[in-house]
């Protein structure tokens, strides 16, 4: 099972560069995950995040141009490679399948509970 | 309004990132902030970058407290490595040749250290080795030669150490001969008696296992037993305080000594080899001559004399003080006429040679120096030609891997690079030969250690010894390597990127001078085996004048059998084998000192020097010792003053009719002892004998004198019996219980004659041995080049030969094509080789005062063997391509 292992926040970051295709780097990848997810991103997680993915291998990264609003530092961008696509695909599947594992009297169950729930909330209260 | 962000976090951040990661994360930093100023303003862009800093603070964002850099090139080195094991593993005939012939360098190499070290480590484990010596007495003769003497009068030293300082300490040792020890009369055997000063063992490192080293030896009949002994005598029990007894008597008793003490058997690497030592007391109370000899004695030559001087003293005065002093003290009925020097201790072992009483140097026979110098030039020389080997083959490699080294240097690999990839491919295949090196070694040490007879511990040799080794891996490596190194340097890219090289031929040149040298090493090998071998030859067969063969020589050590030697003599023919028996004094191929007479004809004042033997009238028939002139001795005691010649005696005393002439013999002298008789011993010539070889065929044949058995000069102390038979065991059980019977106390001890004589030239079979051995390794080291030398020429006329063929050449005329250029390179090495090994065996051959001529059909015959080997060689490798069918070497255009 540990063939791939992705974090949720690393599938996140997965996704996002997969999204942005070939504008990838680290400023566009914080606002697009922001953007999309509504969730802050600090540049401290998100580096951290696309160094681990770049050693194991799922994200390549080549050195961009370099613009003056950056102080004339270079651009990384990133690429998802064969594995990590690979490691992207089984967390997806395996996410699937465990959807698909659910018995729908899973979700009814579910409204069942809340139900009950309710009906024992005064109950709680007077005690 | 600045518009960069707060320069302390931002220094702050350049300083702990990663400095792989720094300038990307900081571009972001850098853009986030200049969005967020435009979009809320300098203070709230600051903030969060300050935020965005703090959170960067992250274990895989801060760079590590160690370097950060790729200091090494790892990476290069296993890129190295990989190609250097492919290349190995798919030039397999390549790599066999390389590793088997550095293997066998390597071994040869170490197996000759060791050897070597061995023989240097002799007497270095005493901790005062280095301020120890033996003193030498050096006589002037009168024939004008100097005669070397190990032994001096014990006056000498002890009056020397009370006067001059800087004698620290001193030690002497003096031999009485052989007894027969044992408590039990069927478990004894005879042993070197041999005592010594009481600080024998705190002046030598000896270790004592039993016994104190401070009190052992003080009184008379005292003895320090080898384990060896010990064991033998007295099982495990410890033998101290116990008494042995031995084949000497005192007052018609056997004396018995106090075994006081058990030491270590001495180390291989000593020359002192003692087994029992008896005090020195004990000759004072056995002889009561002794004390009066010894405290007035200036001038025999009975002590072997060690000494500890002071560092730094200055020897030479001390020996010409020496001198002085014993000058005044000499006889003075006797010229004075020596200078005495001081050996070191570690040189007594090598540099022993013509020095006489070397009684106690138990490696006599010891290997000279010059062998020594010999054995390790052969060490080098073997790990030479297996590296010039490799350097040869990688170089004709290298050829093959020209596309390699011109993708590598397009690529831009530098000069470093290149050489680096030929020094890696020489490690692995020197390490991987050394390991091999090592384990066979493991195997062989046993083998090795009998044959050489010494301990020889891996242990042994120094660490500096191991470093050398280790070094020698890494020289023979980067030497091995720089030819083709050069190489890959000197071609351009383009050419060698289309595998068009031209400097074989060249090259080709260089590498045929190192085939070359290594045929001539071997031609001089095979010549000197050769000539070893006829010598060794020739001396056996060599007429000695009389006759070896079955003759059983039985030593006299007891009173009993040397009595009445005329009821002896009748009792030991009893037995029918027994053809003839006689007795003697000496026998020839004598392995104890024997005398030596100065003989001058009545009236004449020529000193000459002959062996003295006396004999009883069997002997020179038992012998086959031809009488020429005169008559053999009556049997009884008629003829205790007649003297029988060898015919060079008779010529040396210039006696024209010897036959009733009267000689006389003033001294007698045994190894260096010179003993002035009380009357000059005057006889007359009853008869002249042929000449005969009285010592090995390395001394000259020197004249001999018979004269009675038991005479003024010498008693009797052999039987030789003449013995045919086919059951050499029964016939020895035989006289064994003869020998019980006449004396019960002392057994048998008996040597055959032959052997005697063959272990005079053992050394010498021994490096016969040697020489063969490395011949062969040396010769097979060489083939090994040639195979591969051809092979790589074979190959790389693949297309000629197969050109040929199909114009019509015959497989003969291939092989011949391929060989000549080889075979004249071997006749070149004939004639580097060939003068070299001349002057080697010429110097070995000055050792035998008969030697074989040294003529030229031995060195032809090396040549031709040589020429053969290479033949063969070439013709293996050759066959093969010639025959093969020109398709297939055409079709691969």
């Amino acid at each position: 099972m540990k063939k791939y292992q992705l974090g949720e926040f690393e599938e996140v970051v997965m996704l996002t560069v997969g999204i942005l295709y070939k504008d990838a780097y680290g400023v566009s990848i914080k606002k697009e995950i922001e953007s999309r997810l509504k969730r802050g991103v600090s540049v401290g997680a998100l580096q951290t995040a696309l160094k681990r993915l770049e050693d194991k291998g799922y994200l390549k990264s080549f050195d961009g141009e370099a613009t003056e609003e950056r102080a004339g530092r270079p651009k990384k961008y990133f690429q998802i490679t064969a594995l990590g696509k690979k490691a992207m695909d089984y967390s997806k599947s395996t996410r699937d399948e465990l959807w698909r594992a659910i018995p729908k009297m899973a979700w009814n169950r579910l409204i069942d509970v809340r139900y009950k729930t309710q009906d024992l909330e005064p109950l709680i209260l007077r005690l | 309004m600045s518009n960069k962000p707060p320069k302390s976090f931002l220094k702050f951040f350049r300083w702990f990132c990663h400095p792989k990661l720094r300038d990307s994360i900081e571009g972001d930093l850098m853009e986030l902030y200049q969005e967020r100023k435009v979009e809320s303003g300098k203070l709230k862009a600051d903030m969060k970058f300050m935020r965005d800093v703090l959170l960067l603070l992250r274990p895989s964002i801060i760079k590590p407290t160690g370097g950060y850099e790729n200091l090494n090139t790892y990476g290069m080195y296993k890129s190295y490595f990989k190609i250097s094991l492919r290349h190995l593993i798919k030039n397999k005939t390549f790599t066999f040749i390389n590793v088997s012939g550095l293997t066998i360098g390597f071994l040869s190499f170490i197996l000759l250290g060791l050897y070597i070290q061995d023989e240097l480590s002799f007497d270095s484990f005493h901790k005062d080795s280095a301020i120890m010596y033996r003193m030498l007495q050096h006589e002037k003769q009168e024939d004008g030669t100097v005669r070397n003497a190990a032994e001096i009068a014990g006056l000498i030293i002890k009056e020397s150490a009370a006067v001059y300082p800087e004698i620290e300490e001193y030690c002497r040792i003096t031999a009485f001969g052989r007894a027969g020890l044992g408590n039990d009369p069927a478990n004894r055997n005879y042993h070197r008696i041999v005592g010594a000063d009481v600080n024998f063992f705190t002046f030598f490192d000896f270790p004592l296992i039993e016994g104190s080293k401070d009190r052992v030896l003080r009184n008379p009949n005292e003895v320090v037993l080898n384990e060896t002994l010990s064991k033998k005598y007295f099982g495990s029990e410890s033998p101290i305080g116990k008494r042995i007894w031995s084949s000497w008597s005192q007052d018609d008793k056997p004396l018995e000594f106090t075994v006081v003490g058990v030491m270590k058997d001495f180390p291989k690497n000593s020359h002192l080899q003692i087994e029992a030592l008896f005090s020195e007391a004990t000759w004072p109370a056995l002889f009561d001559w002794y004390n009066d000899f010894v405290s007035s004695d200036w001038a025999s030559n009975s002590y072997v004399t060690y000494v500890k001087l002071k560092e730094n003293s200055n020897v030479a005065a001390l020996s010409s003080k020496i001198e002085r002093l014993v000058k005044s003290h000499y006889p003075t009925d006797r010229p004075f006429k020596s200078e005495f020097s001081f050996q070191p201790f570690n040189q007594v072992h090598l540099y022993s040679e013509n020095i006489q009483g070397n009684g106690f140097n138990s490696n006599d026979s010891g290997i000279k120096p010059f062998y020594l110098y010999i054995f390790g030039v052969v060490g080098f020389l073997l790990l030479l030609i297996a590296c010039l080997n490799y350097m040869n083959l990688a170089t004709a490699a290298a050829f093959k891997r020209t596309r390699e080294i011109g993708m590598r240097k397009s690529l831009g690999a530098p000069r470093g690079q290149l050489v680096a990839q030929f020094v890696i491919d020489s490690i692995l295949i020197a390490g991987v030969s050394f390991l091999l090196s090592v384990v066979l070694l493991n195997v062989l040490l046993p083998f090795f250690r009998t044959f050489t007879q010494k301990q020889l511990l891996l242990t042994s040799l120094p660490a500096s010894w191991y470093l050398m080794i280790i070094g020698a891996v890494f020289v023979t490596a980067i030497l091995s390597a720089i030819y083709p190194a050069i190489i890959s340097l000197k071609i351009s890219t383009a050419r060698a990127l289309k595998g068009e090289v031209k400097a074989i031929n060249q090259s080709f040149s260089i590498r045929k001078m190192l085939l070359t040298a290594q045929f001539a090493v071997s031609i001089a090998m095979i010549a000197s085996t050769l000539v070893i071998y006829n010598q060794l030859k020739f001396i056996r067969e060599k007429d000695l004048g009389m006759n070896v063969e079955s003759l059983l020589v039985i030593d006299i050590n007891s009173g009993n059998l040397r009595r009445n030697f005329e009821t002896v003599k009748a009792e030991f023919a009893k037995p029918a084998e027994v053809v003839s028996i006689t007795t003697s004094t000496r026998v020839p191929g004598e392995w104890k000192s024997f005398p030596i007479a100065t003989v001058n004809a009545e009236g004449d004042s020529k000193k000459n020097e002959m062996i003295f033997v006396g004999i009883d009238n069997d002997f020179l028939k038992t012998y086959d010792i031809e009488l020429m002139e005169g008559r053999n001795f009556n049997s009884g005691s008629s003829d205790s003053t007649k003297v029988i010649l060898t015919e060079s005696g008779v010529k040396q005393l210039g006696l024209t009719n010897p036959i009733g002439q009267i000689i006389e013999i003033p001294t007698i002298r045994t190894d260096a002892d010179v003993e002035r008789l009380d009357r000059i011993f005057k006889a007359e010539v009853v008869g002249v004998a042929k000449d005969f070889h009285f010592e090995s065929l390395k001394n000259n044949l020197m004249p001999v004198i018979f004269g009675a058995p038991n005479t003024i000069i010498q008693r009797i102390d052999y039987y030789t019996l003449k013995i045919k038979t086919a059951n050499w065991d029964e016939t020895i059980s035989k006289l064994k219980e003869i020998n019980g019977k006449i004396d019960p106390n002392s057994p048998l001890e008996y040597t055959f004659l032959d052997n005697r004589f063959e272990e005079f030239y053992q050394a010498d079979a021994k490096r016969g041995q040697i020489f063969l051995t490395f011949s062969i390794i040396i010769v097979l080291i060489t083939c090994m080049g040639l195979f591969a030398l051809v092979s790589y020429s074979v190959e790389s006329r693949t297309k000629e030969i197969g050109v040929r063929k199909v114009l019509g050449a015959s497989v003969h005329s291939i092989i011949g094509l391929v060989s000549k250029e080889f075979l004249v390179l071997v006749l070149a090495a004939g004639v580097i080789g060939l003068p070299l090994s001349w002057y080697f065996m010429n110097s070995w051959l000055q050792e035998f005062a008969y030697r074989m001529p040294l003529g030229a059909w031995i060195f032809v015959l090396a040549a031709v063997i040589s020429l053969l080997i290479a033949f063969a060689t070439i013709g293996i490798r050759t066959f093969n391509a010639a025959r093969v069918n020109p398709v297939e070497s055409l079709r691969s255009e």
